[in-house]
């Protein structure tokens, strides 16, 4: 176990030093790399906050649409991919739409929340 | 390459060109995601040195784009002139482009966003609606040894090409591959090849008050559909946060098109544009993939373009909603 701050408060810090503290000090031009290191900072901590819930239900979806029982949600990603691009799936292609989605959401949940909602 | 050697080299080019080099200086201008940029400055003017680093997404060689860019000059497109080429190994080390200065920003929230580019807005899609016209109008034929030329169905050339690209990455990405297959089973009826300039959007456009002064970066232009520039200048990402804007953050679509087809562009099929958008989502993931991966292979380390890896799923998610 290790002491408080978490690994996620400690990232917070962080961010916030970047953004509050950092980012007024810097010429202009490099103010933008301060956000997308504080930005960088934030996507991580939510990534650990989330813990394994994610990874877990893109498995069981990738499984469920493949029926297949793999274990490992990278390899599972990766046997769709060559089965859509190999023509497997064309017949699919309209239920898979929004099972994928959901996939994707989840991907946002950790990178971007507030990116769902402006439509395309 | 040193500084110094690249300085000596420059000199030497434009001395060629009969300029007056003393106290010619070199700065390194900050951005620019795939390329290298540099400002060169002496009393007697400025101009623009980019240089490919290797390993960045690039359909056309640097030489080819000069040639490129030449062309589009000729055609009425507002360009930086160009002005010298120099091959791999070449006086500028890497292969590099030495081109007239432009003044004015090419970074989008700027543009989008202060108030001195108040007018500027107002006429940007007019204005881009007549260069993508000129562009549009460039005569396929005087491209033949610049461009590869297509065989078949544009649509399909390229949805190939960027599952390529994906390939090269090897990283997987379930629903880019399943727009590929729903671009494939839904191309629409093959246009006529013409230059397609293939990264028309902010970022790419040096815009000064007056609007806008040039457009840069042709390293993916290729002979294609021409609704894909307007597909491509549509999507999401670069609205820039303006989103119900669909046209760069700046008009309604309605607007743009009437103003490219009294411009001289071919009448254009709003569904044809919307095809085009479904595929510059799945593009720009790819893209996004490929600066992350450039980032882990070593070809250039950078927490920008780490971060790009994170931003897949955002045309993820653009790209899945308008295939509904």
């Amino acid at each position: 176990m290790q002491d408080r701050p978490t690994a996620p408060e400690l990232l917070d810090s962080v961010a916030e030093y970047l953004v509050g503290e950092l980012r007024p000090e810097v010429p202009r031009e490099q103010r933008f790399k301060v956000l997308v290191a504080a930005n960088v900072c934030a996507i991580v901590a939510r990534e650990i906050r989330a813990e394994a819930e994610p990874d877990q239900a893109d498995l069981e979806l990738f499984n469920e649409l493949l029926g297949d029982q793999s274990s490992d949600v990278h390899a599972a990603a990766a046997e769709l991919s060559r089965r859509l691009r190999a023509g497997e799936l064309d017949d699919r292609i309209d239920e898979l739409v929004p099972r994928l989605e959901e996939h994707v959401r989840r991907k946002l949940e950790i990178a971007r929340p507030d990116y769902a909602g402006g439509g395309p | 390459m040193e500084e110094e050697r690249l300085v000596s080299g420059v000199r030497e080019v434009l001395a060629e060109q009969g300029v007056d080099t003393r106290e010619l200086r070199l700065s390194r201008i900050p951005g620019g995601a795939s390329r290298e940029t540099w400002r060169v400055e002496c009393p007697a003017g400025q101009w623009v040195l980019r240089r490919e680093p290797g390993g960045s997404v690039s359909l056309v060689p640097m030489g080819d784009e000069f040639a490129l860019i030449a062309a589009a000059a000729d055609a009425g497109v507002p360009v930086p002139a160009p002005l010298a080429f120099e091959p791999d190994g070449g006086r500028f080390g890497s292969p590099g482009l030495l081109m007239g200065y432009v003044g004015g920003t090419s970074v989008a929230p700027r543009v989008l966003r202060k108030p001195e580019f108040e007018q500027a807005r107002e006429r940007l899609a007019g204005q881009l609606a007549e260069a993508l016209a000129r562009i549009h109008a460039v005569d396929p034929a005087k491209l033949d040894e610049v461009l590869p030329e297509t065989s078949g169905d544009p649509a399909v050339a390229q949805i190939g090409e960027w599952e390529r690209q994906l390939d090269e990455i090897g990283e997987p990405l379930p629903a880019v591959e399943l727009g590929f297959r729903w671009l494939c089973a839904n191309a629409p009826e093959p246009a006529e090849p013409r230059l397609v300039h293939g990264d028309f959007r902010l970022g790419n456009f040096i815009v000064d008050e007056d609007g806008l002064a040039a457009v840069i970066d042709w390293e993916l232009a290729h002979l294609g559909d021409p609704a894909e520039d307007i597909g491509w200048l549509c999507i999401r990402s670069w609205r820039f946060g303006n989103d119900d804007l669909p046209v760069a953050g700046v008009a309604e679509l309605e607007d743009f098109i009437s103003a490219y087809e009294a411009a001289g562009g071919a009448t254009v099929d709003l569904d044809r544009v919307r095809y085009w958008e479904v595929f510059g989502n799945a593009k720009w993931a790819v893209i996004c993939a490929r600066q992350a991966h450039d980032h882990l292979t070593g070809v250039r380390r950078s927490h920008e373009l780490a971060s790009l890896g994170r931003r897949i799923c955002e045309p993820e998610l653009d790209l899945l909603e308008l295939m509904r």
